[in-house]
């Protein structure tokens, strides 16, 4: 009897594994997946591409196939080609130019391989990454509660310091933290107070604008900044530092790389924190979620990475061994 | 072409002599134009944030301007300058130098830069424009290699005096920057380097011929102009307090549209530096007055163009009248 039910079992798994494999094509023992990163220039994409290929070391039947798209469109298409010739079973894209997506897509879709998208959406591809309007308004909302307990609820003026010609993905970051510093401080400021100065993304360009527009606010003593990431934030408040004025500012940002940790764990400093990314925790959920596209496991359309602000105070426990001088007194 | 500084007999009104004075016209209308439109515009404030923010295009300026009147151009000095700054944080951070020595021995490596690039259009014989193209790309590469694509903040009182301190009431970089000017303005008027550098720019043959040393004579030039893009990029970390690979950014740019509408023309044998620090200033009244004017950047990107394309013009139609008048006589 007992031998009876193992055999019967045995046989019903055989047929529900064969029925499997004829419902989902794309399940194997092991996968070959490609990975193209949106440039290699940037740590935060370095620390994307580490975490994917250390997950995958992790999983032990996942080989990884690199590629860089170099911030560029063409080379992404081109880079898709790459991996259908080499045979990739899933494809991970991080790639700036939303005009391509359609035509990346199309050529997977025809050689019949999932994708997912990083950070920035393509048509059918399952997006992961930043979920940026709220990772925005962690941010805007730490700087109007500073602006409640220090400056009474009201600041004088704002600083934006944004990425226009980048489109709508750094747009919903600065929307969130001026939402979020609106629906917090006490006393919301006007259109009139707020000053939105192309960061350029970079540094210099963000110290030159802001050099260039506190002369027209002389009177103004209690500054608010808010930064698309952390090499804004530090030439803002390299500005304020050079014109005299750093006591008069406050700056948040996003991002929370190591230069901007450097930044908050000064004493005296003027930036207040950053909303953290975390992208060395990135292939730790997108390998997982590409194996179950391919096992045909549901995934949802969506996968948003978990932010939190970081601040001094909670540094540490996220980044102990970055700042081991700071954490490690 | 003809050189046009070294003559000894000259009316005050001709020649660099109108094109300075047509500059300063220029400036004078500018002021103007800014003062008309925002209130901001002529304050101490605004001026001090002007005379602090000269020097990185000024001083790189200085050196473009020599490679001009030679009749080459250098496409990598802002590559240059971003090297320099990711040195000196890497000699000082990892190899532990001292700052100081830090920053000599940066401004030695972009010197040597600036070595290659001469030997490389002395002895190979490739056209400046190609070679500088390359090192551009190089250099830019190795900071990024070096640096590991990230931000370092250089944290140092002595070294942010560099872009941040002032003496007798004026910015230290700015008072670098004119010693520099007025040193190299006695060099190309009054020394046999400055006048030889004219006549290698207005025929290399005929300069070779008259017994100059033409390829000592460009090894210099573009030794000097890769000296001064390194000092440049200091002053650029010492303004931020850090240095990134991606500092300096497009500075070749808007250095050879500063020089170009300071009158030293692309053709060669035809410059002056109170021409290019004219030039300089002007264009930094511009970017200032339309921050100032809040006016959106995509339109300051549409006028600084205008300028470098109106500056261009203005040298090709200087060129045909000299053409016409040497065709006259």
């Amino acid at each position: 009897m007992k031998l009876r039910t193992v055999l019967l079992s045995l046989l019903l798994a055989f047929a529900a594994s064969l029925s499997f494999a004829q419902e989902c094509s794309t399940a194997k023992d092991n996968y070959k997946i490609g990975f193209a990163n949106l440039t290699e220039d940037i740590v935060f994409t370095q620390l994307v591409r580490e975490s994917i290929v250390s997950a995958a070391e992790g999983l032990g039947n996942v080989e990884i196939v690199l590629a860089d798209n170099k911030l560029d469109g063409a080379t992404a298409l081109s880079n898709t080609e790459n991996f259908i010739t080499q045979g990739v079973d899933g494809i991970i894209h991080f790639q700036t130019d939303e005009a391509f997506g359609n035509v990346i897509m199309a050529r997977a879709r025809n050689a019949g391989i999932p994708v997912m998208a990083i950070d920035i959406p393509m048509p059918g591809a399952v997006f992961f990454g930043a979920d940026n309007y709220n990772a925005g308004r962690l941010a805007g909302e730490a700087l109007g509660n500073w602006v409640n307990t220090n400056w009474d609820g009201a600041a004088d003026a704002m600083l934006v310091l944004e990425l226009p010609q980048s489109g709508p993905i750094p747009a919903a970051r600065m929307q969130g933290m001026l939402d979020g510093f609106q629906d917090t401080v006490t006393t919301k400021l006007s259109d009139e107070q707020i000053y939105r100065l192309d960061s350029k993304n970079t540094q210099e360009e963000s110290f030159r604008v802001v050099g260039d527009t506190l002369p027209s606010i002389p009177d103004a003593t209690k500054i608010v900044a808010i930064t698309i990431n952390d090499g804004t934030a530090l030439g803002t408040i390299a500005a304020a530092e050079a014109a005299g004025r750093k006591d008069q500012i406050m700056v948040v940002g996003q991002g929370a790389d190591p230069s901007g940790q450097e930044e908050m764990v000064k004493e005296d400093s003027r930036y207040l924190g950053a909303t953290g990314y975390f992208p060395e925790n990135y292939g730790d959920k997108l390998l997982p979620a590409m194996i179950d596209i391919l096992e045909c496991r549901p995934v949802a359309p969506a996968i948003y990475q978990d932010h939190v602000f970081i601040t001094k105070e909670n540094l540490c426990e996220f980044y102990a061994d970055e700042q081991a001088a700071f954490c490690k007194p | 072409m003809t050189a046009t500084a070294p003559q000894k007999k000259r009316s005050w009104l001709k020649g660099d002599s109108i094109t300075t004075l047509s500059l300063l016209l220029s400036f004078f209308v500018l002021c103007i134009f800014f003062a008309t439109q925002t209130e901001f515009f002529l304050t101490s404030a605004n001026a001090a944030n002007l005379a602090r923010t000269l020097a990185v295009v000024g001083i790189c300026s200085i050196g473009m301007t020599l490679v001009l009147i030679s009749g080459g151009v250098d496409i990598s000095v802002g590559s240059v300058a971003a090297l320099s700054g990711v040195l000196a944080s890497l000699f000082w951070l990892e190899f532990s130098l001292p700052l100081g020595l830090s920053t000599f021995l940066a401004l030695l490596c972009c010197t040597l830069v600036g070595l290659l690039n001469g030997l490389i259009i002395t002895v190979i014989k490739i056209n400046p424009l190609i070679t500088t193209l390359a090192t551009f790309s190089i250099v830019r590469g190795l900071a990024f290699v070096i640096s590991e694509g990230q931000t370092n903040q250089l944290n140092n009182a002595a070294f942010t005096y560099i872009g941040r301190g002032s003496l007798v009431g004026l910015p230290f970089s700015l008072i670098l920057m004119l010693v520099l000017y007025l040193g190299f303005a006695f060099v190309l008027r009054s020394s046999a380097f400055g006048r030889n550098l004219y006549a290698i720019g207005g025929s290399p043959e005929k300069a070779r011929l008259a017994g100059i040393n033409v390829s000592r004579h460009l090894l210099i030039t573009y030794t000097l102009c890769a000296f001064l893009a390194g000092l440049s990029g200091i002053i650029i970390a010492a303004q931020l307090a850090s240095s990134a690979p991606r500092a300096a950014t497009g500075l070749e740019f808007t250095v050879i549209t500063a020089v170009v509408l300071g009158g030293t023309s692309l053709a060669g044998g035809k410059g002056s530096l109170l021409g290019t620090l004219v030039g300089v200033i002007i264009l930094r009244v511009l970017d200032n007055g339309l921050v100032l004017m809040e006016v959106s950047s995509f339109y300051q990107d549409v006028a600084r163009g205008l300028v470098l394309l109106l500056a261009v013009s203005f040298d090709q139609i200087r060129l045909g009248l000299s053409r016409l008048r040497r065709g006259s006589t």
